[in-house]
């Protein structure tokens, strides 16, 4: 392949540096602005650690699910293709289009207590919104595509060619999405995943409706962050901004390798 | 094993895809399904070995109804058109896959695994992987991943289609030679009449779900049951309101016959294509041997007359 031209290459580096590197720094410089120990006081503020306990919390449990219903979703879709397949196709990509307070909205509406949803819920006493139930459910809604999206164009480039064979060779439905299917969309859902962690990380919109953004109770990292900024006290937002950065940066990192390693290793099997 | 099929239908929504199909290949045969794209044909074979399911029927392997069995307990040997090899795994890993579902110990499948790579000339392949091969050593690797099974029955799905002129005639030799060495019943699809006419000992000719003739390749090839076998099997050209082999057709300088006027002469090698006009009909063709050719030395434009052959 060659190289493009050097205008192109200029202006996209420019482009991702000025949207995307530029402001990163300076959230970075920001929180280390007042020096070493005000950030090591900031960072043991007690309110931003159980915000980030509850984001630990929804992440383990939001990141399992996308990523198997996610893995299954995309496995129907494509190799048991019927009418229903070709709606739930179509339906989804909802959560990309539709904004997140919107989704907020409406799960607030279904499942309140006085809901359609929420009504049954609450006589078997669980309490969805305002709670830490609410909070992983509108994760996963706006997550929910990510890990699917992924994998459909694989999956129907690969083929059934040697699921199929694997079914005449003896081997059974788990056996074959173990030795064969998993081998081949390992990377696929990794990246799909990464994407999900990234998303529910820093979902801000259907987490302030559904959770209240109760603090210490129900805020997550990024309501944390935006707290802080509404409360006057902006160089603890800055921090809790640095930290959810940092992690970012890192799942990017590792993504980065993961999907190196597998380039390299299809390029040296070529 | 032998295979009985039994008025086997099925459709993709409204379109039929086979339509009353029956036949029975005969334990150890190695038969051919040949038919132009579209004619059913792999569909018929993913019927048999369970990938695809039956509309109305019954597939009967030796007696025994496998038309509901998953593909899984049938022991079927498969191999698709790509050879479908298991990228992820190694040679070695790929033929022994079949054994490993059946979880034999580990000696023995070292040991099979061994003996198949042998036998397919892939023994100094085994750790390669498949992205590493070239396109025959591909089909013999699915091929050895098939045998591995001790299938009771082959199926190929267009089996040489995939790889160039020479390397797919040396390969269909040795598949050839093989199926007869291991005396397996063997099925396998084709578009190509050359190819089914070489490795087959008998041939199932399909056009649009439906068997049009069944034979031994030299029995259906002079024999043809009606004009769509004739034209699939061979090329054929219109002589006195006739189709007929360009082979079948002489021509001379005199005696009995079409008098036509001799357009072009092509010589391919040991084949030698006339190209002529008779007076009163559309220009056919015929072919003569090199020798033929050579003794006749015709020139274009010239009077000649053409007759079957007797």
């Amino acid at each position: 392949m060659g190289r493009s031209p050097r205008w192109l290459r200029t202006l996209v580096i420019l482009y991702v540096g000025l949207l995307v590197g530029v402001p990163l720094v300076f959230v970075f410089q920001r929180a280390f602005a007042h020096g070493a120990g005000a950030l090591w006081t900031a960072l043991q503020d007690p309110s931003m650690g159980n915000a980030i306990g509850l984001t630990i919390r929804v992440v383990l449990v939001a990141l399992p699910v996308n990523t198997i219903v996610g893995v299954g979703a995309a496995l129907w879709i494509v190799r048991h293709p019927s009418w229903l397949t070709r709606i739930i196709d179509r339906v989804i990509d909802v959560p990309l289009a539709i904004s997140p307070i919107i989704i907020g909205l409406m799960l607030e509406l279904a499942y309140a207590q006085n809901g359609w949803l929420g009504r049954p819920l609450a006589a078997l006493g669980l309490q969805i919104i305002f709670s830490y139930p609410g909070i992983v459910l509108a994760c996963i809604f706006v997550s929910l595509p990510l890990v699917t999206r992924q994998l459909i164009p694989l999956l129907r480039e690969i083929g059934s060619n040697q699921e199929q064979t694997a079914a005449s060779l003896g081997a059974g439905p788990v056996r074959i999405f173990l030795t064969i299917t998993m081998r081949s969309i390992l990377w696929a859902t990794a990246y799909g995943v990464s994407l999900t962690l990234a998303r529910i990380l820093g979902e801000y919109g259907a987490v302030l409706i559904v959770s209240g953004n109760i603090t210490d109770l129900t805020q997550t990292l990024t309501l944390n962050i935006g707290a802080n900024f509404e409360n006057y006290n902006a160089y603890q937002g800055f921090v809790g901004a640095g930290v959810l950065a940092l992690t970012s940066v890192i799942i990017l990192l590792l993504l980065g390798v993961a999907r190196h390693r597998e380039r390299k290793r299809h390029e040296h099997l070529a | 094993m032998s295979i009985s099929l039994e008025h086997l239908y099925k459709s993709y929504g409204r379109e039929p895809v086979l339509e009353d199909f029956s036949d029975v290949v005969p334990d150890g045969s190695l038969t051919a399904l040949l038919g132009p794209s579209g004619s059913g044909k792999s569909t018929l074979l993913k019927m048999i070995a369970g990938l695809e399911s039956v509309d109305q029927g019954r597939v009967i392997l030796h007696g025994r109804d496998v038309t509901a069995l998953p593909a899984r307990h049938r022991n079927i040997g498969f191999c698709f058109q790509d050879y479908a090899p298991f990228y992820q795994l190694s040679v070695f890993e790929n033929v022994a896959y079949g054994l490993k579902t059946r979880k034999m110990p580990a000696a023995h499948i070292t040991k099979e695994v061994t003996e198949l790579l042998e036998l397919v000339h892939l023994g100094a392949f085994a750790s390669r992987y498949p992205r590493q091969l070239s396109g025959g050593q591909r089909q013999r690797m699915a091929l050895a991943r098939a045998l591995a099974i001790k299938p009771d029955v082959l199926l190929l799905d267009e089996p040489f289609a995939a790889l160039d002129a020479q390397v797919g005639a040396e390969l269909r030799a040795w598949v050839r030679s093989l199926q007869h060495e291991l005396g397996i019943t063997t099925l396998l699809v084709t578009h190509n009449q050359a190819e089914a006419m070489e490795v087959a000992d008998r041939v199932v000719i399909m056009n649009h779900g439906r068997i049009e003739q069944v034979g031994v390749p030299s029995e259906v090839y002079d024999h043809p049951a009606n004009d769509f076998v004739r034209s699939f099997l061979g090329p054929t050209t219109t002589f006195a309101g006739a189709s007929v082999r360009p082979h079948n057709l002489e021509v001379t300088r005199s005696g009995e016959g079409v008098s036509a006027v001799v357009r072009d002469v092509i010589r391919l090698g040991f084949e030698v294509r006339v190209v002529a006009a008779p007076a009163d009909g559309e220009a056919l063709w015929l072919q003569l041997t090199h020798d033929e050719a050579q003794q006749l030395n015709l020139q274009v434009g010239e009077n000649v007359t053409i007759r079957r052959r007797n």
